[in-house]
């Protein structure tokens, strides 16, 4: 479903990714594991078509991303590092703003968004406006909008980022109940997040991966010892 | 075009929920009443002509104040990323935000229509000349408010976007003033560029082709642009 050959991106003389290839399975739940600048938001911004490759191409069902974006565009759901949200609005406004840009049928949006509200758990605060909210709040805000129009493609950055341990457990729990039928990956560089949700895990180092296996198959050594992720971390990013 | 009116309104929405939209509704309209009551009370003339100048004026510097968020602040709090990763063509982002502004503009305009029924009221104006001053005054807040955005497509500042924009309004309003300092096809062009020039004949009851050219030519080659400048990806 998504497949990566070979991409580098550059920010002036400084390469954030260097060849990077990969392939993901529809309805795979993939964790990008890495340190902070080790290249995961690049990949995820180049992913969604928001910055281009510097070279190398990005394929979705079959299409480069960057030739046919629009189409593309509507089937992925991206909730970035920081929630892109607009504090003046409510809640309600927001996701319904995000359904209308994201082709929701003029007729099914209010359906949709109500839908969304519930299955975020906002309802109690949808006449809300955003910049009161909680960060944890602000977060799910984020995740509703990337889900809004049930995308095929899920992409995550550090969806728990700075949210407290309950906060953590619930958009856990949210993004375990979106998992079905979704191509969903995730970025993380908290280990037990990825050993709760991901199936298979790309560690990522210095814009290059240098794992990509499934977790199982990680977490056993070359002579079949089991060892933690966090072994595994550690030694591939020394 | 529904995904422009949703932009558009959530533009407009915006204005409205924070005090800066009332604060310049307010302070524009009792400036422009204060004005409106010296010109008539000193010319005795039952005329907006005048009226009109002092409005081209004041768009200034409130233009500025009307545009300096509309890309700075996305860029700066993320949600140009949002934006942009949702199925929206930039030049409907462009549009939808151009018409926002345009839209609240247009109601200040409004508001200033006033004037009309007050002198109509006295006496006998010449109404194809307050139309086309209308429309002249319209037109030069339209293309500010095409080169406030533009300029707000540059920067994630809000306070650069202003800054930038009052200069470059600064120097197309009164760049008749330089043509003094320059001669023969410089001088031409100089002249051709100020603003002045050309909102001076609507507010006389004229409209040229040229004065049209002029306005609609720079509000289009702005948007362009400006589109140009959000897929420009080098801020990302």
């Amino acid at each position: 479903m998504i497949r990566t050959e070979k991409l580098t991106k550059y920010f002036g003389s400084t390469q954030a990714l260097k060849g990077v290839s990969f392939e993901i399975q529809k309805g795979e739940i993939v964790g990008f594991l890495g340190r902070n600048g080790a290249g995961k938001t690049t990949l995820m911004r180049v992913l969604t078509s928001y910055l281009p490759a510097s070279s190398g191409h990005v394929i979705i069902d079959g299409k480069d991303v960057l030739k046919h974006s629009l189409a593309i565009r509507q089937k992925i759901g991206y909730l970035p590092e920081t929630p892109p949200l607009y504090s003046n609005m409510t809640v309600r406004e927001y996701v319904r703003f995000a359904a209308q840009l994201k082709d929701v049928p003029a007729k099914k949006i209010s359906a949709q968004v109500e839908k969304v509200l519930d299955q975020c758990y906002l309802r109690n605060v949808a006449h809300r406006t955003i910049s009161i909210l909680s960060k944890g709040y602000q977060q799910r805000v984020g995740i509703a909008q990337a889900i809004v129009n049930d995308p095929e493609i899920l992409i995550l950055d550090e969806p728990t980022n700075g949210l407290d341990p309950v906060q953590i457990q619930r958009v856990r729990e949210l993004i375990r109940n979106l998992e079905e039928e979704r191509t969903v990956i995730i970025s993380t560089h908290i280990l037990s997040e990825i050993e709760q949700i991901a199936e298979r895990v790309l560690i990522i180092k210095d814009g290059m991966i240098v794992a990509d296996d499934t977790l199982s198959n990680l977490l056993c050594d070359e002579q079949g010892w089991q060892q933690s992720l966090e072994d595994v971390f550690l030694r591939l990013n020394q | 075009m529904n995904k422009v009116w949703a932009i558009t309104r959530k533009e407009l929405a915006a204005y409205f929920k924070s005090p800066v939209a009332y604060i310049i509704l307010f302070v524009t309209i009792c400036v422009f009443n204060m004005f409106f009551f010296m010109i008539i009370d000193s010319n005795r003339e039952a005329t907006l002509r005048d009226v009109f100048k002092v409005m081209e004026f004041l768009f200034v510097f409130i233009v500025p104040l009307l545009t300096m968020k509309t890309f700075a602040e996305e860029k700066a709090s993320g949600t140009m990323e949002f934006l942009m990763t949702t199925p929206t063509r930039n030049t409907q982002i462009v549009f939808g935000k151009y018409l926002g502004s345009i839209i609240f503009f247009t109601l200040i305009i409004a508001m200033t229509s006033v004037y009309y029924f007050i002198i109509e009221l006295f006496a006998a104006p010449d109404r194809a000349a307050v139309l086309t001053g209308y429309l002249g005054v319209w037109l030069e807040g339209a293309m500010f408010i095409a080169i406030g955005l533009l300029i707000s497509s540059l920067t994630q500042s809000q306070i650069v976007a202003a800054i930038c924009s009052y200069i470059v309004l600064f120097l197309l309003y009164f760049s008749t003033s330089f043509t003094q300092y320059t001669h023969g096809a410089v001088e031409e062009v100089v002249r051709y560029t100020a603003t002045f020039s050309h909102a001076e004949n609507f507010a006389a009851g004229l409209i040229t082709t040229s004065d049209l050219t002029y306005y609609l030519s720079t509000i289009i080659f702005c948007l362009v642009l400006t589109r140009i400048s959000i897929e420009n990806r080098l801020w990302r």
